[in-house]
């Protein structure tokens, strides 16, 4: 099946534009199904994929290209015609992530089905759900990197149509528009980074790249930049800080999407682009450090201000942040298998997480949690899943979280101690906000009546995929930790393949080279946490954390967390604030346009007038000096020819009658006759 | 008959065009006495190939040339005379002096 | 071939003339099949155009002034033939547009077809002499289009435009006249002059450089000359501004590469430090502008300052990649900007403003508008899978190895150019509808369609495949560094 792996970005590509240009917009259409059936036929083979990889079957990576155009190119002075190659390349963990994207999708459009059932344009959002994905799964399985980069800003293009998705209103406006500002700053990172590996290697080619960084083809320093430049870029779309502030406004879209964007596809895209260029990482270990620590303050900064925020959608989105601060830090300190695991895991329950937000939030039709209450009495099967999915988030045993968040610890152990106690004092605070949602919205007493007596289980459309998902939140980390599985899916790529491609290549210098390439590190030796940590984490910690939570917020009022609020006013007010993330952008955004308007004032006032105006004047300084001149000394001799002929004219005009042509002719025979007498008689 | 003959009977035709031409008060005479003189030119043009270069043609042809020129000369210049006539309602030249100063 | 090209649209422009004023049909007709004959005839040379070959082909040759060695010399290589192709393309999809002038249609359509073919000549042009009539053509026929179909300062903005061009070219002429004197064979063909070149002292190449500079930089527009386009945009009417943008524009570039690099080399390296500066300025502070601005064609203007910056530093690369992109740029610009003027003038055939503050929601009522508008702004301000990204990838890629912090720096210039799309779409299409608009607002109308489409299919196309238009390049552009 995977000679047909480039089909699984197309199919849904496909289906998108048969679903946005196949029909009028209509509640009722059968159009979505279209999507749905694309997304299973991915599902299909993405499982088939990942079957084959893990019972043996299939051998991985697979890579598999084609030509795309030429052009004409300059390497090192020489200019010639290059072809772009496009194609595939599908290794383990491209394998993993197209069964969790396709699946977290196919559950998501499943369930927008229901949940959009009245939308006016029903139609135009499962487009956008499909070519969503289909950009997702063309990041995944490119082979070229500069076709994931494209595949990355369509995410960006797709993410904007689905967070403005209802674009009468002012919100979804403002923030579909600060998403895609945000991630493209980001962008410009990875953009300046892709042109210098190309202008160091002169290809895109992911293995192309690998090995000439194996080879340590690249300098240090160049490869530092660079990967900063992957860094910025990830920063923007996993909205990592600072750049994070347009994700907490990213749920002003239909939540299904919200749940895609959080879950699947737009906030893993940054993380898997690091990982696909791990490489470039490994030989800068400078930036490798700048990932850990972005990581480590996103995490804390995020669930911080989960701590204190009463909107169901927006705890999650800050938890979301969070956990991909979780992975960056992962991958920064190194633990590239622990980093993807919680990607994969990740994407299984907040999917859940948001899906079951949504299922709530339909049901209730507020996103406040102070709103809510008492609600698992009212929906049962949305609260358990909701349980396992935050159970799972919080890393209690033996759910997906878990394995994940412990493996991560381990990394962020094994690497600075400085990193793991902030690591693990911010895993307790997500244990403790994330059992707070669960309270305030399922537990304790229902805080609005009204609300309350309305509420109603959701239909099967929609608690179906919940519990799809609850399977996989349960299941993921136990299957993929069991027997070193995850080391398997996720292999951690290494510079050392130097020793093997030297080899392989003719040239002594290279080889010489690569044995001296002083970036070739010997893998870590991997340290077990010490005992107490080991078991004390899930066994006291998070349970601690969460029992907090329970108490603090069980009652109606939740005195006590109000208290603590009070007491601590200016913290929550930060806080609430957002840590003033949001009016530094809006600042920046007020200083752009003040830039912007002194730029226009320059060119109406200052360019246009010295170089338009200016240039004008210069000629007609120079016109009215000829002009002068011609006037005193050129048209002054015309004049006097002129004059004297008139004065002739005038004076012999009154000698002859006025007006009489005939005359005229006489005088003129005259002189013809008198001339011609003259010249024959001469 | 000698280039002599002709050569008179051209001047005499010439004259009376100038005097035609000087003396006509009607423009339509005045434009006679203008084709008179053109056929003067004519007739020495004939001559002159004749008795000086009789084995070529190019004097006729130049006669005939002039003899177009002429009746595009006179289109034109009735047109104009129409346009007067019909302005000013006489074809009589003392009574136009738009050429006074 | 290329002579039927070049000319048909100037017999279209004669026959209009015998065509009473009265009968408009017959006008837009013969307007029509002129400029058909001419897409259709370069349609046709692109089945044998050779795409491996760097020299020029189908050239035409006949001695034209032979006291002072002036030949009609044409011929195309990969640098004329696809803008060649783009002005026969736009030429035609500007005259769809054109089917809204309602008044002087008989005048219109001869001034029209006139720069139709001034356009051509430029890039068929193979003798200095042809090239600068050529080049002087299209400044007269663009004269009346602005000063009598334009906006309320049309006066003003054509006597700006052409003045201020005009004094560029004369220097441009004092500097052709300036290689025709230091040219042992003392003529004025390009291909002679071309051989001439690496002859020349530095200090000559340098000055006759900034002669043919000045004249070029004022068309491309670069900083600081680029003042006189965003009146010339706002005030010339909807099918005029696509033609001034889609090809006009171009006319400076390709005389940059043509004339400059060709001919000069040593005085095109001389000033390379200063056109990366241009170009950096041209980026970012072409944004900026855009940025600033109410009006919507005025924005668009200055994003072309923006876009013509990208060419620009592809060219100052001198590398294969950004010539490649500096050629492909400006087919992608012409294709996208074109488009873009055309739906301005859409919304203000119905509104009579073009002030994005005066709009508001029209996303719900106008679908396909709003469809096609998204998808070319998106494609301007460089979203992959469209056509504006490739090419302005490859004149990065290609500036980048040798100006690293300049490249940078440049980059915020995209940021910038999202920003001001991005805000035009808000203001226009998203929100709440603006009631004012109430039943004044139908949706774009077949031949506004016809004209539209086509810019659409095309940016897809190439943006998903841009190998087509790469081909043709590919071969002259690697040739043009081998030197």
């Amino acid at each position: 099946m995977i000679e047909y792996a480039w089909l699984i970005p197309l199919i849904p590509v496909a289906a998108s534009l048969i679903i946005l240009f196949g029909a009028k917009e209509d509640p009722r259409s059968p159009l979505p199904w279209i999507g749905i059936g694309a997304m299973t036929v991915c599902l299909a083979l993405a499982v088939s994929i990942l079957w084959g990889f893990v019972s043996g079957g299939v051998a991985l990576p697979y890579e598999k290209n084609w030509d795309w155009f030429s052009l004409a190119t300059t390497i090192g002075g020489q200019s010639f015609v290059w072809t772009m190659p496009v194609g595939v390349l599908i290794d383990p963990p491209a394998a993993v992530l197209l069964f969790v994207v396709s699946l977290v999708s196919l559950m998501v459009q499943v369930y927008s089905i229901a949940y959009m059932h009245d939308d006016t344009r029903y139609k135009r959002y499962f487009a956008f759900v499909s070519f969503f994905t289909a950009a997702m799964l063309g990041l995944v399985v490119s082979s070229n990197i500069l076709v994931g980069f494209m595949c990355w800003e369509l995410m960006g293009l797709t993410s904007y149509l689905l967070i403005g998705f209802w674009f009468e209103r002012e919100g979804p406006c403002e923030a579909q528009k600060k998403a895609f500002m945000t991630t493209k700053l980001g962008d410009s990172g990875l953009y300046l980074a892709l042109l210098l590996l190309y202008a160091k290697t002169g290809t895109f080619q992911l293995t192309q790249l690998h090995q000439h960084f194996a080879l340590g083809l690249v300098a240090p320093a160049a490869a530092t930049v660079a990967a900063i430049g992957i860094l910025l870029g990830a920063m923007g779309k996993s909205a990592q800080a600072p750049l994070m502030v347009w994700l907490p406004d990213a749920m002003e879209g239909p939540t299904p999407g919200s749940a895609l964007i959080h879950a699947a596809t737009m906030v893993a895209a940054g993380i898997l682009v690091v990982s696909k260029l791990y490489f470039v990482f490994l030989a800068a270990p400078l930036a490798m450090e700048a990932a850990a620590w972005i990581g480590l303050i996103t995490a804390f900064m995020a669930a911080a201000m989960a701590l204190v925020s009463f909107d169901i959608k927006r705890v999650l989105a800050f938890s979301t942040v969070s956990q991909l601060g979780f992975m960056l830090c992962a991958l920064g300190c190194g633990g590239y298998t622990a980093g993807l695991f919680h990607l994969t895991t990740h994407a299984f329950f907040k999917a859940l997480l948001f899906l079951g937000a949504g299922s709530v939030i339909h049901s209730v039709h507020t996103n406040d949690m102070r709103q809510m209450g008492g609600l698992s009495r009212r929906m049962l099967l949305t609260f358990a899943t909701m349980t396992v999915a935050v159970l799972a988030i919080c890393g209690v045993w033996p759910f997906a979280g878990f394995y994940s968040k412990d493996m991560i610890l381990v990394a962020a152990w094994n690497h600075e101690k400085w990193i793991f106690w902030p690591l693990l004092l911010t895993a307790l605070m997500t244990a403790f906000y994330m059992t707070r949602l669960l309270t305030l919205t399922f537990l304790g007493d229902d805080r609005d009546h009204e609300r309350f007596h309305h509420a109603h289980e959701s239909p099967a459309l929609i608690t179906a995929p919940l519990l799809v998902l609850a399977f996989f939140s349960l299941t993921a980390g136990m299957a993929v930790a069991h027997d070193g599985l995850a080391a398997r899916l996720f292999p951690k790529p290494t510079l050392s393949v130097a020793a093997d491609a030297a080899a392989a290549t003719p040239s002594a210098s290279v080889a010489a080279s690569a044995a001296n390439n002083p970036q070739v590190q010997t893998p870590d030796a991997e340290q077990e946490l010490p005992d107490w940590l080991k078991f004390g984490i899930p066994g006291v910690f998070v349970p601690g954390a969460m029992l907090l939570a329970f108490f603090m917020y069980r009652g109606p009022k939740f005195e006590a967390a109000e208290g603590l609020r009070s007491a601590f006013a200016p913290i929550a007010t930060l806080l609430d604030r957002r840590w003033y993330l949001d009016d530094a952008f809006l600042a920046l955004v007020a200083f752009c346009d003040g830039v912007a308007a002194l730029a226009f004032w320059i060119d109406a006032n200052i360019v246009d007038r010295v170089f338009v105006d200016g240039w004008g004047l210069l000629m007609r300084i120079i016109a009215e000096i000829s002009s002068f001149f011609d006037g005193a000394f050129v048209d002054a001799a015309v004049d006097g020819v002129g004059g004297l002929s008139t004065d002739l004219g005038v004076g012999l005009r009154s000698l002859v009658a006025e007006g009489q042509v005939q005359e005229y002719m006489m005088y003129a025979a005259i002189a013809v006759s008198l001339a011609a007498t003259l010249i024959l008689t001469r | 008959m000698t280039l002599a003959d002709y050569m008179t009977v051209s001047a005499l035709l010439f004259l009376i065009g100038v005097f035609g031409a000087l003396t006509r008060r009607n423009i339509i005479g005045i434009l006679m006495s203008i084709e008179l003189m053109f056929n003067a030119a004519n007739l020495n043009l004939a001559a002159f190939d004749r008795f000086l270069h009789p084995e070529g043609l190019i004097g006729q042809a130049l006669a005939v040339f002039v003899i177009t020129v002429a009746a595009a000369e006179i289109v034109v210049g009735l047109a104009l005379l129409l346009a007067i006539y019909r302005n000013t309602d006489t074809t009589y030249v003392e009574d136009f002096h738009l050429l006074k100063g | 071939m290329l002579s039927l090209i070049t000319w048909a649209p100037l017999v279209g422009a004669l026959l209009v003339l015998l065509i009473p004023k009265e009968n408009v049909k017959a006008i837009q007709g013969v307007g029509f099949l002129a400029a058909g004959v001419s897409l259709l005839a370069s349609l046709l040379l692109i089945l044998s155009f050779d795409r491996s070959t760097a020299g020029f082909q189908f050239v035409e040759q006949w001695s034209w002034i032979p006291s002072f060695n002036v030949s009609y010399h044409l011929g195309v290589d990969g640098l004329s033939f696809p803008l060649v192709l783009l002005t026969t393309f736009m030429s035609f999809i500007a005259l769809i547009g054109s089917m809204g002038i309602k008044e002087r249609v008989k005048e219109y359509f001869f001034w029209f077809l006139i720069l139709e073919t001034g356009m051509l000549g430029v890039f068929v042009a193979l003798d200095l002499i042809l090239f600068y009539v050529f080049w002087e053509i299209t400044l007269v026929p663009m004269y009346f289009l602005i000063g009598v179909w334009g906006g309320p300062k049309k006066e003003f903005a054509a006597i700006k435009f052409f003045l201020y061009t005009l004094s560029g070219s004369v220097f441009m002429l004092l500097a052709i006249l300036a290689m025709y004197f230091n040219n042992p064979a003392r003529t004025f063909d390009m291909i002679e002059m071309m051989k001439a070149g690496a002859a020349w002292s530095p200090r000559f190449q340098e000055i006759v450089f900034l002669g043919l500079y000045f004249g070029l930089a004022i068309k491309i527009p670069a900083f600081p000359f680029h003042t006189w386009l965003p009146l010339a945009h706002v005030e010339a009417p909807t099918p005029i501004s696509v033609i001034l943008a889609a090809v006009l524009l171009k006319m400076g570039v390709y005389g940059l590469l043509r004339l400059c690099y060709q001919m000069l080399p040593a005085g095109f390296a001389w000033f390379l430090p200063a056109l990366v500066v241009i170009a950096v300025i041209n980026i970012v502070y072409g944004a900026l502008c855009a940025m600033a601005q109410t009006d919507m064609k005025k924005m668009v203007a200055y994003s072309s300052v923006n876009h013509m910056g990208y060419c620009l530093l592809g060219i100052a690369g001198m590398t294969a990649a950004g010539f490649s992109g500096a050629v492909l740029q400006m087919i992608n610009h012409g294709i996208i900007t074109g488009a873009l003027f055309l739906l301005v003038g859409v919304i203000y055939d119905r509104a009579h403003t073009r002030d994005l503050s005066a709009f508001g929601g029209l996303a719900a009522r106008v679908p396909v508008y709003f469809g096609l508008m998204a998808l070319t702004c998106f494609a301007s301000l460089g979203l992959p899978g469209l056509s504006g990204f490739v090419g302005e990838f490859l004149c990065f890629l290609g500036a980048f190895p040798l100006w690293k912090w300049q490249t940078t720096i440049s980059v915020l210039g995209i940021i910038a150019t999202a920003a001001f799309f991005l805000r035009m779409i808000q203001k226009v299409f998203l929100g709440a509808f603006n009631e004012k608009w109430e039943g004044h607002m139908p949706d774009m109308t077949p031949r506004e369609l016809l004209s539209v489409a086509p810019l659409a299919v095309l940016t897809v196309l190439f943006g998903v495949y841009p190998k087509w238009p790469l081909d043709l390049m590919n071969a002259t552009v690697v040739a043009l560094l081998r030197k």
